[in-house]
């Protein structure tokens, strides 16, 4: 909140200064570099030429109007509206009478240079430095090659320049101030966004490495230390399963964090491959496309066939099928009773069929349902 | 059903596949049969099937892709044009290729996953002309949205989805509480159905006709599915 308010202030103060810079050229171009023209209208060569570089200027300060008005910046058109400036000045000199120069009706000596400035005012102030003094280069040289510069001509023309490069530069120092100290508020609120974010993460994991635990913490802590302080016999059938349940189930957490295209089928691969390395052949089918169910409930869905593998003696069917309304996991497994186990999350209905020595257990998740509920 | 070779005759099948342990593998199978089945080895030589021995087989069994990744349909219309009755069998696992057979006239599409228990009733199946249906082409079946596929009862799909899971029929009929005989039934009338639908074939319309002469399918039913 602070950040916007502070670039707010900082955006508006810079289209102030825009503003503010633009009303000064209009009024040295249209105010003062008018009514010298008009003055001085007979004493020029060719007076369409001057009026030529006023329309020339006029139109520049035009464009900076609308796009003020627009909130836009020059851009592609800075380097032709600089050109557009820099070409009238030129204009205006070449056809100015001699010995003129810095004097009433050469006008554009106090105009062009603020014309350069709005166009150049979001620039660096090097940009700013480098235009105006190609236009004092302009009036100099107009008076050392057109004309024989007497000694007050000179002093003169200093005179002149002082106004014609100060103020201008002035106003780009301010400008370039101004640019420059946003850069730096910007680069430190980037930083401490930086700072923030790397915290924010390095919290998310910890608590998810603690939320891991919490859940292995139910069932596959008790088993470790159950073994570890000889309560429980390894070679006791059912620790056995336990243990190849709780293996299932932290290959499955694992697996729950990869990046992968189809996660339920991925974590389906992970609790298989726990029952293959105990021998049981397990076949692996899907049919049909499905939504990608949440964590919690995939872990619903995994959770009969990683009981069922964990128990199975020789070979079991896994196979998912799933449309848009529905997404079924099943198994079919040689494991004789077993516990059914009870879904977590109210979308997913889990049965059992006994048949002998067959178990088949299908979970079932309707994501529609879910959102209903 | 009196020109269908009598059950005692010996079947005898020739297999098209480029692979040799697939065709010793099935042979194994087809001699261990009760009653056994003849096998006529024609490697992937597809001329084998046409003429010589081959040629007066009751059953091929067709590697779909005796070039990899390039299905041969073609060859597979061209054989049930023929009135041939062949049996698919195929590494591909994928919903459309098993349809796409299916739609041509294939009476049994099974892929290398499925063993002796599912190819040995496919093979005397098509030697009867019926279709065979094993797990891996009823899930298939049950996930087809295909536009133009036929419309199937509520029991039907249910009924496809329990083959294709459990790889059982006992275990179908024990869940749905149906006999095994019933299960049969609903599949059959499913493929029926599709060949209803489908590609004219003599091979699919043997199997049409003789389903409304059993009364497995009325025909006010078979209009119905085809929209």
């Amino acid at each position: 909140m602070g950040d916007a308010a502070e670039e707010v202030t900082r955006t508006q103060l810079r289209r102030g200064l825009r503003i503010a810079t633009s009303l000064v050229a209009m009024a040295t171009v249209f105010g003062l570099g008018g009514s010298n023209i008009l003055r001085h209208l007979e004493e020029y060569d060719s007076p369409l030429t001057q009026w030529a570089a006023f329309a020339a200027l006029a139109a520049v300060l035009g464009g900076e109007a609308l796009l003020i008005v627009r909130g836009r910046s020059w851009n592609r058109l800075r380097g032709p509206a600089i050109a557009v400036v820099l070409a009238a000045s030129a204009l205006s000199y070449v056809t100015l009478p001699d010995g003129r120069t810095s004097t009433g009706p050469d006008w554009i000596f106090g105009a062009a240079n603020w014309a350069g400035l709005v166009v150049l005012l979001d620039r660096p102030l090097r940009s700013v430095a480098l235009f105006l003094l190609a236009h004092e280069l302009t009036a100099l040289l107009n008076l050392l090659l057109l004309d024989d510069p007497s000694l007050p001509d000179m002093a003169r023309f200093c005179t002149g320049s002082v106004t014609v490069i100060g103020f201008p530069l002035c106003v780009a120092v301010v400008a370039s101030i101004l640019s420059g100290l946003s850069a730096r508020a910007a680069a430190a609120r980037e930083e401490v966004e930086r700072v923030r974010v790397s915290e924010a993460v390095a919290a998310e994991s910890h608590r998810r490495r603690q939320q891991r635990f919490a859940e292995l913490s139910v069932t596959t802590v008790p088993l470790l230390e159950g073994l570890a302080d000889g309560s429980l016999r390894p070679e006791d059938p059912a620790v056995q399963r336990r243990c190849a349940i709780e293996a299932a189930r932290m290959r499955r957490l694992f697996a729950e964090a990869d990046t992968v295209a189809n996660p339920l089928l991925h974590e389906l691969r992970h609790c298989i491959d726990v029952a293959d390395r105990k021998g049981v052949v397990v076949e692996l089918d899907a049919r049909g496309q499905w939504p990608e169910p949440p964590v919690a409930v995939r872990r619903d869905l995994t959770e009969a066939v990683l009981v069922a593998l964990a128990t199975a003696a020789s070979h079991a069917r896994v196979t998912v099928m799933g449309g848009a309304g529905l997404v079924s996991v099943s198994v079919v497994a040689d494991c004789g009773e077993i516990d059914v186990p009870k879904p977590a999350t109210p979308g997913v209905r889990v049965e059992a069929l006994h048949n002998d020595d067959t178990v088949w257990m299908e979970a079932q998740w309707q994501p529609n349902r879910r959102l209903t509920s | 059903m009196a020109a269908e070779p009598p059950a005692d005759e010996l079947i005898t099948v020739v297999i098209v596949d480029d692979h040799a342990a697939i065709a010793a593998g099935v042979r194994a199978w087809c001699s261990q049969a009760v009653p056994p089945i003849e096998l006529i080895d024609a490697g992937d030589r597809l001329a084998d099937a046409w003429t010589g021995p081959g040629a007066a087989a009751d059953v091929v069994i067709f590697d779909l892709e005796l070039v990899p990744r390039r299905p041969d349909f073609g060859e597979l219309r061209r054989l049930v044009d023929s009135g041939r009755r062949v049996i698919v069998y195929s590494q591909h696992t994928d919903d459309a290729t098993a349809i796409k057979c299916v739609d041509l006239g294939a009476l049994a599409y099974l892929t290398k996953r499925e063993g002796p228990e599912h190819l040995v009733p496919a093979i005397r199946a098509a030697a009867r002309g019926e279709p065979y249906t094993a797990p891996s082409l009823s899930g298939a079946l049950a996930c087809d949205d295909a536009p133009g596929r036929p419309r199937l009862s509520q029991r039907e799909t249910e009924v496809l989805r329990a083959w294709f899971v459990s790889s059982s029929k006992d275990l179908v009929a024990a869940k749905l509480n149906i006999t095994v005989k019933t299960v049969d039934t609903y599949i059959a009338r499913v493929r029926v159905k599709y060949a209803n639908v489908g590609r004219a074939a003599r091979t699919k319309s043997e199997l049409v006709s003789r389903a409304l002469d059993d009364g497995l399918i009325t025909l006010a039913e078979l209009n119905e599915t085809s929209l």
